[in-house]
C-alpha cells in the first residue's frame, strides 16, 4: 500500500505520538480477542505493509474472495432472511413459516425435533420416546409429516434447509425430494440444503445411539455423492458444514473455521476414493458459521475463511469450477450469546452480531429471538428477529458498497493474523489423522471441553463481561410467560404414523428394508433405496434401526 | 447405610456422591458434562450416567449409593421427564432416597411446576456454579438432618 520509506516514517511518527500523548506502549495494554490475539492500541500502515491487494484481496468474485464470493454481493441481491423454525406437530409449522413468509422470511429452515434428529419413530419401545415429540422442532417421521409441514408453501421458488444429521439426513432429504416431485418440482430444479454435518451430531450436540465417526462420514458423503456429482440433485446443497454449532460449545473463532474445514478435508478426500474429481462436487459444499461476541474478530474470521478456503481448493485439490473455490455460508447469530436474564438486551446483541455477518458478507443468515435462552421462541420474539435483518437491509447503507471495512489497518492485519492461526491449528488436528480420526480418539472432546471450561471460568470470574449476568445488574422483572408447545403433538404423531402404517404396502416396504440392509453391507450407496423406502412410506424410524442393525452403535471417548 | 447411622454430614469425612444423567433422547450435553466437572472440583464424587432411561438412571443411583440425582433436560419436556421420574421413584418406594435437582434450558416460569412435582431445586440458564454447589450442600445436608430425625 504504502512504499518503505512511507512506512518507517509513519513508524518513527507513531513512536513520537506515543511519546508525547503519554499512552502507554502497545506491549503494556493489549487486549485479548477470545482467540486469544492480542490487539494493540492503534493499527497504521506498518502493521499491513505486506499486504499485496491484489494477490491477498482482489476483487468481489475474484480470487482469493476476500472480499465476497459474487461480484455483485448485495447490490446484486440481498442475503437470505432464513429463519430456524419449528415446533409442536408439521401444521403448526406450516402457519409459523407462514407467518414468517408474511413478515418478509425469504428462505425456510426446518428445526427438527429430537426424535427426528435421532432417527427413533415416536411409538418406539422402551425409551419413553413420545415424551419429546414435537418439544424442540417439528417432528417430521415420514413423508406424510413433510408434505403437511410444505403444504400451500411455494417450494418451487423458495429453498428449505434440512437441519438434521448424518444419521437421519439421507432419510429426511429423501422424504422432502419425493414431496417436491408429487409438487411437481423436479430434482433437477429442487433448492435448499441439508445440514448433513457429522461433527454436529459429536462435537456440538450429541446423538442418542449414535453410530460411529465412520459410518456418519459414508452417510454424508453418499448424499454428497447423489445430489452433486450423480447429478441427481443439482441445484441442493447436500452437505452445511455447522462450524455454528461447535463454535456453540465454546470454542473460538480460529477452532471453528479449523474444525469445520479439515471435516471438509475429510468428505473432499472420501469423494476422490470413490473416484469423483474435485469439481464434481465441491460447488455444493455449504457451511454455517457464528456469529459471535467480538465484532471485528468474527468480521475479520468469514474473510480469512474465504481466503483460506479458495487456496485450499486450488492449491491443494487443483480445482478449476469457481463455484467450487468459491465459500458459501449461512450465519446464524449466537445462541450462547443470549442470556435468561434481562432477555430484552438479547435483541441488542443479535443485532449487533447480525451486523458482523453482512458486513462479513454472508449468503444467508439466522437472527435468534430475545427468548431463545429460555424456550422455543415466541411469535411476538421471531418477528422482532426478522425484523432486525430487514433494519439492517433497509436503513443503514450497510449494503451500499461491497466489503466496506476492506482497507481499514486494523481489519486487515486482523484477517492475515486469523488466517495464519486458522492455518496452525488444522495442521494441529491434521497431525491427529485429520477430523474424523480426532473426534473419534477424543482429541475433540477435550479441545472443546478445555474450551468450554475456561470460557465459563472467566464468566464467573468476570474476566468475560456478560450484561445481566456478571455485570450491569438490574433488578428483575417478571419474566415472558415461556412459549409451550402443544401438549398433544405426541398423540398426533402417533395417529398419523397409525394411519400410515394401515394404509402403506407394508410387503413393499418389509422387503426394500432388507436391500437396505445388503446396501449397508455391501457398502453400497444407500440413497437411491431410501428415495424409494420413503417413497413407499417407510419412516425415519425404520430406516435408521437398519443403519444401528448392520453398522452397531458408537462408543464415545468422553469421561469427565 | 453407615454414613447415615453416623448422623450429621461431615463434609470432611464423607464426600458427597452424585449421580448427572441425560434423560430422554435429546443430545445437548454441554451442560451436564460442565455441571459434573464443576461438582468434582467441588470435591464430591460424580458418577456421570451419560444417556440413560428412567429406571436405568434409578437403578444406576441405588447401585452406586449417591445422594444426589442431577437431570439435565434441554428439549422442552422438563415436566413430564420430572414427573416420570418422581413416579419411579415412588413406585419403588424411594422418593425420600435420593436429593432430586435438575438443570437444563428451563424456564424460571416452570421452576414452583417441578419443585411441586418433586424436584429440590432447579437450575437454569445463567446459574452460576456456586449456587448449584451450595445449594446441593445445603438439600443433602437437611436430608440427612431430617433422616437422623426419624
Amino acid at each position: 500500500m504504502l512504499n518503505e520509506d512511507d512506512i518507517s516514517k509513519v513508524k518513527s511518527e507513531k513512536d513520537e505520538w506515543i511519546k508525547k500523548a503519554g499512552c502507554q506502549q502497545d506491549a503494556e495494554i493489549f487486549h485479548t480477542t477470545p482467540s486469544g490475539i492480542k490487539i494493540k492500541n492503534l493499527y497504521t500502515p506498518e502493521d499491513v505493509s505486506n499486504l499485496d491487494y491484489l494477490k491477498d484481496l482482489g476483487f468481489p468474485g475474484s480470487y482469493p474472495y476476500t472480499r465476497g464470493v459474487y461480484p455483485t454481493m448485495y447490490r446484486g441481491r440481498p442475503w437470505t432472511i432464513r429463519m430456524f423454525s419449528g415446533f409442536a406437530t408439521p401444521e403448526e409449522t406450516n402457519e409459523r413459516w407462514k407467518m414468517l413468509l408474511n413478515s418478509g422470511e425469504t428462505g425456510f429452515s426446518a428445526a427438527v425435533d429430537v426424535l427426528t434428529f435421532n432417527g427413533t419413530d415416536p411409538d418406539t419401545p422402551g425409551v419413553d420416546a413420545d415424551v419429546e415429540v414435537g418439544t424442540s422442532g417439528v417432528p417430521l417421521y415420514s413423508i406424510k409429516g413433510v408434505e403437511a409441514l410444505v403444504k400451500d408453501l411455494p417450494i418451487k421458488d423458495i429453498s428449505v434447509a434440512l437441519v438434521t444429521e448424518p444419521m437421519t439426513a439421507i432419510g429426511l432429504t429423501s422424504m422432502y425430494f419425493n414431496v417436491a416431485k408429487n409438487k411437481g418440482v423436479p430434482l433437477s430444479q429442487v433448492a435448499g440444503t441439508t445440514q448433513n454435518d457429522l461433527g454436529t451430531m459429536t462435537i456440538g450436540y450429541i446423538t442418542y445411539d449414535s453410530l460411529k465417526p465412520d459410518k456418519l462420514l459414508k452417510l454424508a458423503c453418499d448424499m454428497i455423492e447423489y445430489c452433486t456429482a450423480m447429478k441427481q440433485a443439482p441445484k441442493w446443497n447436500p452437505i452445511n458444514f455447522t462450524t455454528y454449532n461447535y463454535r456453540e460449545g465454546g470454542i473460538n473463532a480460529v477452532q471453528e473455521i479449523a474444525f469445520g474445514f479439515t471435516n471438509a478435508i475429510d468428505h473432499i478426500e472420501e469423494l476422490l476414493r470413490r473416484g469423483w474429481k474435485i469439481d464434481d462436487f465441491a460447488s455444493r459444499l455449504a457451511f454455517h458459521l457464528s456469529a459471535d461476541r467480538n465484532f471485528f474478530e468474527e468480521i475479520a474470521k468469514y474473510r480469512a475463511a474465504r481466503r483460506i478456503w479458495a487456496k485450499i481448493l486450488t492449491e491443494k485439490y487443483g480445482a478449476k469450477d469457481p463455484r467450487s473455490i468459491i465459500l458459501k455460508y449461512h450465519v446464524q447469530t449466537a445462541g450462547s450469546s443470549l442470556t435468561a436474564n434481562q432477555p430484552l438486551i438479547n435483541v441488542a446483541r443479535t443485532a449487533i452480531q447480525a451486523l458482523e455477518a453482512v458486513l462479513g458478507g454472508c449468503q444467508s443468515l439466522h437472527t435468534n429471538s430475545y427468548d431463545e435462552a429460555i424456550c422455543l421462541p415466541s411469535e411476538e420474539a421471531v418477528k422482532i428477529a426478522v425484523k432486525t435483518q430487514q433494519v439492517i437491509m433497509e436503513e443503514t447503507g450497510v449494503i451500499d458498497t461491497i466489503d466496506p471495512l476492506a482497507g481499514s489497518y486494523y481489519i486487515e492485519w486482523l484477517t492475515s493474523e486469523i488466517e495464519k492461526r486458522i492455518l496452525n491449528y488444522m495442521q494441529e488436528i491434521e497431525n491427529q489423522g485429520g477430523f474424523v480420526k480426532s473426534l473419534n480418539n477424543g482429541w475433540l472432546f477435550n479441545e472443546m471441553s478445555k474450551a468450554f471450561n475456561e470460557r465459563q471460568k472467566a464468566i464467573v470470574e468476570g474476566k468475560e463481561r456478560v450484561i445481566g449476568v456478571n455485570c450491569h445488574l438490574d433488578e428483575e422483572k417478571e419474566r415472558p410467560i415461556p412459549f409451550k408447545t402443544n401438549p398433544w403433538a405426541a398423540d398426533i404423531e402417533k395417529e398419523r404414523l397409525r394411519k400410515l402404517r394401515a394404509e402403506r404396502n407394508n410387503q413393499k416396504v418389509a422387503t426394500l428394508l432388507d436391500q437396505l440392509r445388503y446396501d449397508c453391507a455391501q457398502n453400497k450407496n444407500v440413497m437411491p433405496t431410501v428415495m424409494e423406502l420413503t417413497a413407499e412410506r417407510a419412516t425415519l424410524g425404520e430406516i435408521t434401526r437398519v443403519y444401528r442393525e448392520i453398522w452397531g452403535i458408537w462408543e464415545l471417548p468422553i469421561a469427565i | 447405610m453407615l454414613f447415615k447411622e453416623r448422623g450429621v454430614l461431615n463434609k470432611v469425612e464423607k464426600k458427597i456422591r452424585v449421580l448427572t444423567v441425560k434423560v430422554g433422547l435429546d443430545g445437548h450435553w454441554r451442560g451436564v458434562t460442565t455441571v459434573s466437572l464443576i461438582l468434582k472440583n467441588a470435591g464430591m464424587e460424580v458418577i456421570f450416567g451419560g444417556f440413560q432411561t428412567i429406571e436405568n438412571a434409578v437403578n444406576v443411583a441405588i447401585q452406586e449409593d449417591v445422594d444426589v440425582i442431577g437431570l439435565s433436560i434441554h428439549s422442552g419436556a422438563h415436566i413430564t421427564w420430572i414427573k416420570k421420574f418422581v413416579e419411579e421413584l415412588k413406585k419403588r418406594g424411594l422418593e425420600k432416597e435420593f436429593v432430586l435437582v435438575v438443570g437444563g434450558a428451563i424456564p424460571e416460569h416452570d421452576f414452583a411446576m417441578l419443585k411441586q412435582i418433586g424436584a429440590h431445586d432447579v437450575f437454569g440458564p445463567g446459574t452460576l456454579p456456586d449456587k448449584i454447589i451450595q445449594s446441593i450442600q445445603e438439600k443433602v445436608e437437611k436430608r440427612e438432618l431430617e433422616s437422623k430425625s426419624v
